[in-house]
């Protein structure tokens, strides 16, 4: 009795995180006899399986890829500036996707809560910058890595103490939901949304930071801080709106993720993994390492539960240690 | 009332304690005990990579893991496999695992090292999860707890509660030992040395990789021997013991604790499974607790906890009463 | 008899050329400066030989051993040993324990186990030893961090010596210093290099006409000239890369 207690209480999270591992591969929209099962106890021939299956789990990897993207973004950035490995930065994702709920459900407006979800936490993380995290600057590296990780735990039992530990779903809104025809089979147009949605994003970030002067401000502070600062530009000022906006970026990705991923509390978890191992390939400091490596993990996490549902989470993390083995810097990263 | 004689009260005084304990506590804390000192040997093998080391490991939980499942596989497959060895075995698993993992990380640093350790223990954990005919992937393994031979005393039954304890007493406090005599010979000096410079250290001759990766196994010895004992404390094994979680627990104990003393991390330990147990009974939500406090460690209290006891004090105290 | 070699010498950094095909010899007992304005390529010399860096092209050698693709801690452990221009020591360390890591080393004693550092008479007195030599026994048992610049630098210069090496390269020792704090230095540089063979890269041409047996200058990566202080100062080519550019 005493052990279940142990067990359960350690395993809080855990079991939530267990779930959740399986979450993103339920409900694929796949059925059952699109696949093939040859009556062998579920193992598929990568045969048997057709195009039009192998498409859609295509798409929706790049769905989910882009969402890993958008929140990655903002930590491959704040780590090239800043050498702090930002922890926290998935909890902000899951706070976005949090407020979304809370947004939809009880004002009734989803879209909303693109406005409101990104602006309350970029706030939350400005404020955990400018008087927390700015002052173990100083001390170091270690110190800077584990206040994150400090706050990371803080906001998770946090979001389950205010919201529960059970999954909330969030409503596709009305305007998005349904289906189209693709491939012959049908699509949710929601997770198109999300993937157009994403790109345009992607397509201001780009803007912003190739055309105009604060975007060129920051890419030099990636990929020089001090020289920067030499330079005469407030770098500190600039740290605090890449962070802030970094984190504004996180929690819109929650949102969108909400209807389609529902809020649990391992979301953070889920996304904090999944971050680290698409930094780590795509190269720490670089954009589009982090897009080309999202969209390859989205892709093998989908792509993957088809051929071997076994291997598909083992593969990401071997191909993260192979990764820092090999090219530690990363596919895209500059070597130091 | 010299400084050794105030030391040797002191030490006399905590070891009797802890012998009595099984006598003076209730049976439900006697389990607390035992799992206090699982968790103390596993922080103070986390910190000999930290505070130590310089090493910052997010995949700590990998060796404690190895640990755990070699010695449940160890149980239920090789019946007839006297106690010791079993444990053995445990430490040993989680020694060869640290040092093909080392192998490795050991090259890189910071961040890159956190992260690669990670990974290797996330992969750990997604194999353990799948592999279900070896493993039983999340459901776990049950494990039967051994009797122990010892000669000259015969079978010993480890259902008695208090020959747990006593059982897993000796060996945290041999492995504690043992990493305490370690840190005070030359190659523990060379660990040091890693943590402060090791730059400077390649150019007086160190070999920075082998000294890294010598104190990376040697925690994973220990983290294997807490993993083995976790498994016989339990009764059972399942992928929590090699998990996410896990390392991180590690990690939270180790820092609250105060990286920068031997006896840090076993503050930390008491203090982190004693708080979750009194607090969890007020409130579900434990860790939120734990998680502030360790913010606020890391801001404000750089020594953690153990800062906070002045050894001065103690002391002065300890000879005001002889006097 | 020749202690090092350096061999043609050449090192680009991905497109940045830095040292063109630089050749040297250094003899035993000699104490070697090599000067020459900033940007030249002197650090990244001491880089290439103690291991740092692989060259493009060439070869290394010291004690007629082949040392170009050699860990630094393996040519460290042949007797090379290197003091820089950047405080690099042990910060938490104190000067004692600072040296010490440095003798323990020299005994052979990294991977010693089985038994306890503070127990070892020997290692201990030539701790003590090296710390009195440097004049540093005041400072022995605080943390390398709290020094002054001053002990530091000799702090270093204790590290680089206390291995009792074959070899010693010196990075601009004297960076920092007063000019009363480094006739001071130079004077416990004289002495504690008594017989042994040094490479020096100096800025201070005082310090270096004072110390030094032979001068190497060193210009946009190449080897200007070598030779005695008088030699130098004659050179024709070195008057114009040094005062053509005053």
């Amino acid at each position: 009795m005493f052990i279940n207690f142990v067990l359960s209480a350690f395993g809080a999270m855990e079991e939530e995180n267990v779930c959740s591992i399986y979450a993103n591969q339920v409900d694929l929209g796949v059925e059952k006899d699109d696949v093939g099962v040859r009556g062998d106890r579920g193992r598929r021939f990568w045969m048997d399986i057709s195009i039009n299956i192998y498409l859609i789990q295509l798409v929706h990897g790049l769905v989910y890829g882009m969402l890993i993207f958008l929140v990655a973004s903002g930590l491959t950035l704040v780590f090239g500036m800043m050498g702090v490995l930002n922890i926290a930065h998935a909890a902000f994702y899951m706070l976005g996707a949090y407020f979304a709920y809370t947004v939809a459900v009880y004002l009734g407006n989803f879209w909303l809560s693109f406005l409101l979800s990104p602006l309350i936490v970029a706030f939350l993380a400005i404020l955990i910058e400018r008087f927390l995290l700015r002052k173990t600057y100083k001390a170091g590296h270690l110190p800077e890595l584990l206040l994150t990780f400090g706050f990371f735990y803080i906001f998770v039992e946090l979001v389950i103490i205010i919201w529960g530990s059970n999954p909330l779903p969030v409503p596709v809104p009305a305007l998005l939901a349904g289906d189209v025809p693709f491939m012959g089979k049908t699509y949710p147009i929601y997770r198109l949304f999300i993937l157009g949605f994403s790109c345009v994003i992607l397509l201001g970030m780009a803007l912003v930071l190739m055309r105009t002067q604060i975007g060129i401000i920051i890419r030099a502070a990636v990929s020089d801080a001090d020289m920067v600062d030499v330079l005469g530009h407030n770098v500190p000022v600039v740290f605090l709106g890449v962070f802030g906006g970094g984190a504004a970026l996180a929690a819109l990705a929650g949102v969108i993720a909400a209807p389609f991923l529902s809020t649990y509390p391992g979301m953070g978890m889920d996304m904090l993994l999944d971050c680290f191992v698409v930094i780590v390939i795509g190269g720490l400091g670089s954009l589009w390492g982090a897009l080309v490596a999202a969209l390859m993990i989205g892709a093998l996490q989908s792509l993957g539960i088809l051929w071997i549902p076994q291997l598909a989470l083992v593969f990401q993390f071997l191909l993260m240690a192979v990764v820092l083995i090999a090219r530690p810097t990363g596919l895209f990263g500059e070597k130091e | 009332m010299s400084r050794y004689g105030a030391f040797q009260i002191g030490g006399g005084g905590v070891a009797a304690v802890l012998l009595l304990f099984p006598i003076i506590l209730p049976e439900i804390k006697i389990h607390l005990a035992i799992e206090i000192l699982i968790f103390a040997l596993l922080a103070v093998s986390f910190n000999l990579l930290l505070g130590y080391g310089g090493m910052l490991a997010f995949g700590h939980a990998a060796p404690f893991g190895v640990g755990a499942y070699a010695a449940a596989l160890s149980c239920n497959h090789l019946p007839g496999m006297p106690l010791l060895v079993t444990l053995l075995i445990a430490a040993l698993s989680g020694f060869v695992g640290a040092l093909f993992i080392g192998f490795f990380c050991v090259r890189l640093k910071g961040a890159y090292f956190a992260l690669i350790t990670l990974a290797f223990q996330m992969f750990l954990f997604a194999a353990a999860l799948k592999w279900r005919s070896v493993t039983r992937g999340d459901d776990g393994m049950g494990v039967v707890r051994p009797e122990l031979y010892l000669p000259g005393l015969g079978s010993i039954s480890l259902m008695n509660i208090h020959n747990l304890y006593y059982l897993t007493l000796v060996l945290v406090v041999v492995g504690i030992v043992a990493c305490y005599l370690f840190l005070r010979t030359p190659l523990g000096n060379a660990v040091m040395c890693m943590r402060e410079n090791d730059v400077r250290a390649s150019f007086l001759g160190y070999d920075v990789f082998l000294t890294k990766l010598t104190v990376f196994s040697f925690a994973g010895l220990l983290a294997g021997l807490a993993g083995g004992l976790f498994v016989l404390f339990q009764e059972f094994v399942a992928t929590t013991a090699i998990d996410v979680n896990r390392s991180f627990a590690a990690l939270l104990m180790t820092v609250i604790g105060g990286t920068g003393h031997f006896l840090g991390p076993v503050l930390g330990a008491i203090f982190y499974t004693v708080f979750q147990d009194w607090i969890s009974s007020l409130t579900k939500h434990w860790i939120l607790f734990v998680g502030i406090l360790f913010v606020i460690v890391v801001m404000y209290l750089e020594g953690g906890l153990i800062s906070l006891l002045k050894w001065e004090r103690i002391r002065v105290w300890v000879s005001g009463q002889k006097e | 008899m020749v202690i090092l070699k350096l061999d043609d010498l050449f090192k680009d950094f991905s497109g940045l050329e830095v040292l063109f095909g630089v050749s040297l010899e250094i003899i035993e007992g000699e104490c070697h400066a090599i000067i020459g304005p900033n940007g030249a390529g002197k650090s990244t010399l001491f880089n290439i030989i103690t291991g740092i860096y692989k060259p493009t092209r060439g070869r290394i050698f010291f004690l007629d051993k082949d040392i170009t693709s050699w860990p630094a801690h393996k040519i460290a452990r042949m007797g090379l040993s290197r003091s820089f221009q950047i405080i690099n020591n042990f910060p938490r360390m104190t000067v004692f324990e600072n040296v010490r890591n440095a003798i323990v080393s020299r005994f052979q004693r990294r991977f010693d186990w089985t038994s306890f550092l503070n127990r070892s008479k020997e290692i201990t007195r030539e701790s003590d030893h090296m710390v009195n030599l440097l004049g540093l026994t005041e400072v022995r048992n605080i943390p390398a961090s709290e020094l002054s610049y001053g002990m530091q630098r000799k702090l270093e210069l204790a590290l680089t010596l206390a291995r009792d090496p074959v070899l010693i390269l010196l990075d601009e020792p004297t960076a920092g210093l007063n000019a009363e704090e480094t006739r001071i230095f130079v004077e416990l540089i004289k002495q504690v290099t008594e017989g042994k063979t040094l490479v020096m890269v100096e800025h201070d041409m005082e310090v270096v006409f004072n110390l030094a047996d032979r001068i190497t200058v060193l210009n946009y990566g190449e080897v200007l000239a070598t030779g005695t202080p008088n030699e130098i100062r004659e050179n024709e080519g070195v008057k114009k890369a040094y005062l053509g550019r005053r």
